[in-house]
């Protein structure tokens, strides 16, 4: 096997690549000059669709595809970049912008060309400010430069980039949530059909990509796109920006073959776990995707192993450590506390469920946790998200994925935790307590009809 | 023709409509319970009560591909070919879950919640929900608010369907409410200092299918169970709402929207809804007087009639001739009855409008259906809703008999300065304003020398005619309108007449000697029809439903006569 080539982080070291002059002297900005003068759309749309890139945002949907959606007889497109990057423990879309800013506008503006879209929203989260800057400035040198503007490179093409930054709302990465936001309304996904490729931004067909799968598209051009596929697995080709993070010794984010394994990417990149621990399972690629036991870190990460292993899917491909001492409880009250405050509140499902499973992990963790309270998370996580179809986007997926994917993976420590952490403060009220018991709630030697029991008999009698 | 299955069964539907699955369930008579959606507001498939099983058959091959999951009844359109299952384990199954995730929270108090029966949370719960919820940990506690002096905010029993935001944004257009915060913590509420304010406003209640808001005029007055429920038409101005008069105990507590495409829609303006209290009003005149010197004497009726005619008989036996004034506020029943009893007097009788009470502008509401969200909304049919500056709910139907009896619609300021030559005044008033009448209007009219007047309220006019009849109000008497539209609309009595006052028709007949009460408006708007060429459509004295146009023929429309379940039940004590 050749040794792997790193693209997308390849000018990160060179502090000076801010600038356009830098990056054209290193062989900037030629794919998009060779798709521009060289190719038509179409060309561009069919060269990405053989490279079979997928999307870098989470769900893995093949970008050429993606772009053949549009109208053919459409009169205006635009074109939304997703950099809401708000899953937990993400953090490959900053470094693009924050590193290698112009390497992403060459990205945006062959695939502005390919879509024929002549406006471009490059959707940032609220806590990217630094990246917003040098993206701007960047932008701005672009456009001096003649990338950016009106008939670019004599081709006619005009294309305009515009940065919107968030305003801290994990939903608005979902892709017609960021419409909504990006429209200057709340951040509630929309029903689908229409997809945002027939009626999206301001009603009309819309492209969102993620920062990253824009990323590789000059390369693609530049290169063709059998070098593409000749990284990584079946099915998942390419380059990938792997984020480690959690209980190693060094954070960090790699660019790799897609199909790394946990265990190389700790061992090799991340330093080992730390303290000189042993790990004890790893998220695969944000907090929504369930856990990877330690058995299972030789499986490759890319998107259609993974899935195998019982997860939602490769996600953003940010690896996060636990250690040994890691308890699963603790890593379950986090992720639901994020996904109960992170809930936009729009279909019943999620925002009730979101909130009954904080509140119930957070009773166990405190110590009042009954057994019965993991088949009621279970029965209630089977029951969310867009895969049995209760709601509109696939956050509710998300939220109760990592609480089934755990009770499935580690009920025997859970149960323990439930048997041997027990704080009467912590207990469910006595009235429910003997109502869900079957005992009637009533002090005296009394009998009541409980719902859904029948005749009770208080405690007493 | 556009064939569905539903539940295994195939139906035909109706030519031109634009269903969505849970229209088009409910035109073959099943089904499908939902929350947020509203077949006048734009879809959102937030609640997910609907979801059901969807699929399509092939039309070639006859082959049924079900979709893997549960799809929204309200965001599927019901097309050729669309299957659909509303009754499977699985969506049963789902119905219960989302019951129970409705309730976590939801306080259970029904006792004191004013939206108990007729409240969708009781009804779909009772239908679709658990026995008992499996939910042990502490609810969310959320504040009551005021949105508005008229309006009061529970949050702590909405469930978030987003009806009253989406209605203030697309119909009115004034977008007052809005969703403050995310998740299970997630609010309705208003700006700062910017109550809910619109002509509108009052449908927000009508809207919200659980007990959030509610009210504050209707707060804790009546259990909707002992309300009865009667098809009026609104007098508040010349469009003719459609309404529901509930009355309980001989009162009437409250106007609600009685849906009719061609006419209101959903919708009433709050000035209709609050008009209810005219009817309660301690200024209706409580029974018949003749002046005596400088006062009323209250007679019983036999002796009001005996001395009425006795008066008009010497007079008209003198040649005097009589100016006969029609209020817009009449019914057309009552108007015909009215103007043929004048015509029999002599033939030297004069029929003119009374006063029509015109304020403002007509202000109409055009939903913009590019306000809402996006998505397939082609079953939404924007219809416009208007207030109109008439203020009267018949001048059409009046004018129609002042034009078959009279010289056409003499305005009212015409007829005042004629009234030197008629000596006899003989007003059919019926407003349920007291000052439609003003007072140099008052002083013209009594220059007659005998000043008749039939009317419902204590009034200017009352105060100095020579013979008052109490009549009964618009809460107390059934006939029909004719709308600005030109649309002929029935309505029923909500009350009976009060204590010692008769219905017009009733008292024409006793008057006139020809006719034995009661009298019932169908008979005369038969008798009516027979004579009075705008009324000719009519066919023996009946009026559609949805009213009857008097000039052209209605497009048909297929969604006609939806309402939200859980409004349906008329749980009259009668």
């Amino acid at each position: 096997m050749p040794k792997f080539e790193p693209v997308l982080s390849r000018n990160w070291n060179d502090p000076e690549i801010l600038s356009v002059k830098r990056y054209e002297s290193k062989g900037g900005y030629a794919a998009s000059r060779k798709a521009l003068t060289t190719m038509s759309p179409d060309q561009v749309v069919d060269l990405v669709k053989a490279s079979e890139l997928r999307g870098r945002g989470g769900a893995g949907f093949p970008t050429g595809l993606k772009w053949s959606f549009l109208p053919k007889d459409r009169k205006e497109t635009f074109m939304c970049v997703n950099g809401d990057e708000s899953e937990p423990a993400t953090f490959n879309n900053r470094y693009l912008v924050e590193k290698d800013p112009h390497q992403f506008i060459e990205g945006i503006l062959i695939g502005c060309f390919a879509t024929r879209a002549s406006t471009a929203y490059v959707y940032l989260r609220f806590e990217y400010i630094k990246a917003i800057k040098i993206l701007e400035q960047a932008i701005a040198e672009a456009r001096a430069a003649g990338h950016l503007g009106k008939n670019i490179y004599g081709s006619g093409f005009d294309l305009e980039i515009w940065c919107h930054r968030g305003a801290g709302a994990y939903i608005c990465g979902e892709e017609t949530g960021l419409i909504e936001s990006l429209e200057g309304k709340r951040g509630w996904p929309r029903i689908k059909p229409p997809f945002p490729a027939i009626e999206g931004a301001f009603r009309k067909p819309t492209v969102v990509n993620n920062i990253e799968t824009l990323a590789c598209v000059p390369h693609i051009v530049e290169r063709g796109a059998d070098w593409f596929k000749s990284m990584g697995t079946p099915k998942s080709y390419g380059p990938k920006l792997y984020t480690i993070s959690g209980q190693v010794n060094k954070q960090v984010c790699v660019e790799l073959p897609l199909g790394v394994t946990t265990n190389q990417l700790i061992e090799e990149h991340g330093g080992g776990v730390w303290k000189g621990r042993k790990a004890k399972a790893a998220i695969p690629g944000g907090i929504s995707m369930g856990l990877l036991t330690k058995d299972e870190f030789d499986v490759p990460l890319d998107f259609e192993e993974i899935r195998k292993t019982g997860c939602l899917g490769l996600g953003t491909a940010a690896v996060t450590v636990l250690d040994e001492t890691t308890r699963i409880i603790d890593y379950l009250y986090n992720t639901s506390r994020f996904f109960a405050h992170e809930s936009c509140g729009q279909c019943t499902p999620c925002r009730e469920g979101t909130g009954w499973l904080y509140k119930t992990i957070k009773r166990i963790r405190d110590g009042g946790g009954r057994i019965e309270d993991l088949d009621l998370m279970n029965h209630l996580a089977n029951n969310m998200g867009i895969t049995p179809g209760t709601t509109i986007c696939g956050l509710a997926d998300g939220a109760a994925w990592p609480i089934k994917n755990a009770i499935a993976k580690y009920r025997p420590e859970l149960e323990q935790f439930i048997r041997e952490n027990v704080n009467p403060a912590a207990r469910i009220a006595p009235v429910q307590e003997a109502i869900s018991a079957g005992r009637s709630p009533l002090p005296s030697n009394t009998s009541m009809f409980v719902p859904g029991i029948g005749i009770a008999k208080s405690a007493t009698s | 023709m556009a064939t569905i299955i539903i539940d295994g069964q195939s139906f035909e539907l109706p030519e031109g409509a634009k269903f969505n699955a849970i229209q088009a369930a409910k035109h073959f008579g099943i089904d499908i319970p939902y929350y947020c959606w509203h077949p006048a507001l734009s879809v959102v498939a937030n609640c997910r009560m609907c979801e059901i099983e969807v699929g399509t058959k092939d039309p070639a091959t006859g082959e049924i591909k079900m979709l893997p999951r549960l799809v929204p009844g309200c965001q599927t359109p019901a097309r050729d070919g669309t299957v659909l299952v509303t009754e499977s384990a699985k969506v049963l199954e789902h119905r219960k879950n989302i019951m129970e995730l409705l309730l976590i929270n939801h306080p259970l108090d029904c006792p004191v919640c004013d939206q108990a029966g007729e409240c969708g949370l009781q009804d779909y719960s009772y239908e679709h929900g658990r026995a008992a919820h499996r939910f042990v940990e502490e609810r969310n506690v959320k504040p009551k608010k005021e949105v508005s002096d008229l309006i009061v905010l529970n949050q702590d029993r909405c469930i978030m369907c987003t009806r009253c935001v989406r209605f203030t944004r697309e119909i009115p257009g004034t977008a007052e409410l809005h969703v403050m915060r995310r998740g299970d913590h997630g609010e309705i509420a208003i700006f700062p200092d910017q109550p809910v304010d619109n002509p509108l406003a009052g449908n927000v209640v009508d809207l919200c299918p659980v007990g959030a808001l509610l009210d504050k005029d209707f707060l804790h007055n009546q259990r909707v169970w002992f309300l009865s429920k009667h098809d009026g038409v609104c007098t508040g101005c010349s469009t003719g709402c459609n309404i529901s008069v509930e009355e309980n105990a001989g009162k009437v507590w409250r106007h609600k929207p009685r849906h009719n495409p061609y006419v209101n829609d959903y919708w009433i303006c709050d000035e209709g809804r609050y008009g209810y209290k005219a009817a309660n009003s301690p200024t209706l005149l409580g029974g018949n007087y003749v002046l005596e010197g400088k006062d009323h004497h209250g007679v019983p009726t036999d002796r009001f009639v005996k001395r009425l005619n006795e008066t008009l008989t010497t007079r008209i036996l003198d040649k005097q001739s009589v100016l006969g004034i029609l209020s817009p506020y009449l019914s057309v029943e009552e108007a015909f009855a009215a103007a043929q009893w004048l015509a029999s007097l002599t033939n030297r009788v004069e029929l003119a409008l009374g006063p029509v009470p015109v304020r403002g502008e007509d202000l109409t509401f055009a939903p913009d259906k590019t306000k809402g969200r996006s998505g397939d909304t082609s079953f939404i049919v924007p219809r416009p809703f208007t207030i109109s500056a008439e203020k009267a709910p018949n001048r059409a139907g009046v004018e129609m008999m002042l034009d078959h009896f009279g010289k056409g619609a003499v305005p009212f300021e015409k007829a005042l300065e004629s009234v030197a030559s008629h000596p006899i005044v003989i007003v059919f008033g019926g407003s349920p304003d007291e000052s439609w009448i003003e007072a140099d209007q008052v002083a013209a009219l009594r220059k007659a020398e005998v000043l008749v007047l039939f009317d419902t309220t204590i009034n200017p006019l009352a105060d100095v005619a020579d013979f008052v009849a109490g009549i009964a109000s618009f809460a107390e008497k059934s006939g029909t309108y004719v709308n600005r539209d030109r649309r002929l609309q029935r309505f029923e009595a909500a009350l009976p007449p009060r204590e010692g006052v008769w219905p017009l028709l009733d008292l024409i007949a006793i008057v006139s000697g020809d006719g034995k009460a009661p009298i019932r408006s169908q008979e005369i708007l038969k008798a009516a029809a027979r004579v009075v060429p705008g009324l000719a459509k009519v066919e023996d004295g009946l009026v559609p439903e949805l009213g009857l146009n008097l000039d052209s023929k209605d497009q048909p429309i297929p969604d006609a006569g939806f309402q939200d379940d859980w409004t349906l039940a008329n749980v009259s004590t009668v």
